[in-house]
């Protein structure tokens, strides 16, 4: 009898909330809201491959060619004359491959001390939807090669004397769809320094970030601090600019202190003060090629 | 009902054909022709990742939106129609994509396999009727209509 009452019980229970539950909800879907979560990796931190001059945490897909042609112009106190700099122009030419999506290898050349270059980008972590991995971490290699006659012939010179490495870490987060920043340091090496003084070591951090202002345009800026190595009268580099994407081309226009392009020199080589308008207008041009 | 639903649009132009599969989709069919899909937009993968990229920054904004549904009822769906064959049926009700609501009726047909319903359905869809604005220098790239096609096998519960 007991038994009976029971299961009598746990049928009326079991039927109350059948009949209620179409009763409850707006919507047919809120009774599967447990359906799992979709979890991606987090995409688009940053337009391109870069915030302004320094790594973003992107690389190019799979197959993906990616062509940047990137101008510095002359500084904009040079005045009317110079047109603000505009009649001379540094430039670098680059082509990013993605071997895979997480892997990336590209070469350079800039005019800025007739430089070439071969990279390598990874991106070891990527921050999910879910932030079960709350950052992405991109890592970044380059050697660089200066193409410039040696100043002093007579003297033996070695090809090893050209080159330069700076190894980086990208460490970048997206927090909802507009704002991205970013972290990196950065470590730099010379083989062959200026004076004996000079070290062939030298570490910075720097700080990036961009807030999207449409869905296709965003507002940058990049700062790098000196942290060891680097002259007393060094410029730590700072640049702000824009993204602007239109389909496959991404327009990145800024104004930097940093006359090069590439790693060592925006990173060590900075000579423009903001304070006496010594800056470079300039920008970035990249088209995506796929293979 | 599944959580494995299958979702594909496919847009085409003399410039571009574009593909993208969702295999994410939630869909639950109840015995009176209630039916509801839901689609999560980060589910849609692309044969190119920067397509992938801009479905979902440029275009469907899926972080504003990050579903698409389908919510509405069959007419005249009955236990008669479990007869192993096909039927063709009309499934009417609100389409919503991009957080703009569309009310639509969508011919589908309906299969009952022994144990659940398959249902299959292929439609079109304008993105300027969900308010998804196209630029002018992709505008031949992109359809103006885009086929969708909606597969799934729904479990009994």
């Amino acid at each position: 009898m007991m038994r009976k009452l029971n299961a009598f019980l746990v049928g009326c229970v079991l039927m109350a909330s059948a009949f209620q539950h179409p009763a409850q909800s707006q919507s047919l879907l809120d009774g599967i809201e447990v359906a799992p979560l979709v979890i991606t990796p987090v995409s688009a931190t940053f337009k391109d491959t870069r915030i302004i001059n320094a790594q973003s945490n992107e690389t190019p897909g799979k197959n993906v060619l990616h062509f940047v042609i990137a101008h510095r112009f002359g500084q904009i106190n040079e005045g009317a004359y110079a047109l603000w700099g505009l009649d001379n122009a540094s430039m670098r030419m680059a082509f990013d491959y993605g071997v895979t999506d997480r892997l990336a290898v590209g070469v350079a050349r800039s005019t800025f001390q007739k430089t070439y270059e071969a990279n390598i980008k990874w991106r070891a972590l990527r921050q999910n939807s879910d932030n079960s991995m709350p950052v992405s971490v991109t890592l970044y290699s380059v050697a660089m090669a200066n193409g410039l006659i040696w100043p002093d012939p007579t003297r033996e010179n070695y090809f090893t004397s050209r080159l330069s490495y700076v190894n980086q870490a990208v460490i970048a987060k997206k927090w909802g769809s507009q704002l991205s920043l970013a972290l990196i340091p950065s470590f730099i090496h010379r083989n062959l320094v200026e004076s004996l003084s000079d070290a062939h070591d030298q570490w910075t951090l720097g700080a990036g970030g961009r807030y999207k202002v449409t869905s296709r345009a965003s507002i940058n800026a990049e700062y790098h601090y000196a942290l060891a190595g680097l002259p007393t009268d060094h410029v730590n580099s700072l640049s702000l600019g824009m993204d602007i994407e239109t389909g496959g081309h991404v327009f990145q226009l800024h104004v930097t202190n940093s006359q090069g392009m590439f790693e060592r020199a925006f990173l060590t080589e900075t000579g423009g003060r903001w304070r006496d308008g010594a800056l470079y207008f300039g920008f970035n041009l990249s088209r995506v090629f796929d293979l | 009902m599944t959580r494995e639903g299958h979702v594909r649009f496919f847009s085409t132009t003399p410039i571009e054909d574009i593909e993208a599969e969702n295999h994410q989709t939630t869909a639950l069919l109840q015995a009176d022709g209630a039916f509801a899909f839901r689609v999560p937009v980060l589910g849609f993968r692309f044969e190119k990742a920067l397509m992938e990229e801009h479905f979902n920054e440029n275009y469907l904004e899926s972080h504003t939106y990050p579903n698409g549904s389908f919510e509405g009822t069959i007419d005249d769906f009955t236990d008669a129609l479990k007869d192993g064959e096909f039927h063709d049926v009309l499934a009417k009700g609100v389409l919503t994509i991009h957080g703009v609501e569309q009310q639509r009726e969508i011919p589908s047909t309906v299969q009952w396999n022994g144990t659940g319903w398959d249902v299959e359905s292929v439609f079109t869809v304008a993105p300027a009727d969900h308010n998804i604005n196209i630029p002018r220098v992709v505008r031949n790239k992109i359809a103006p209509t885009i086929e969708v096609t909606v597969q799934a096998n729904l479990i009994a519960r």
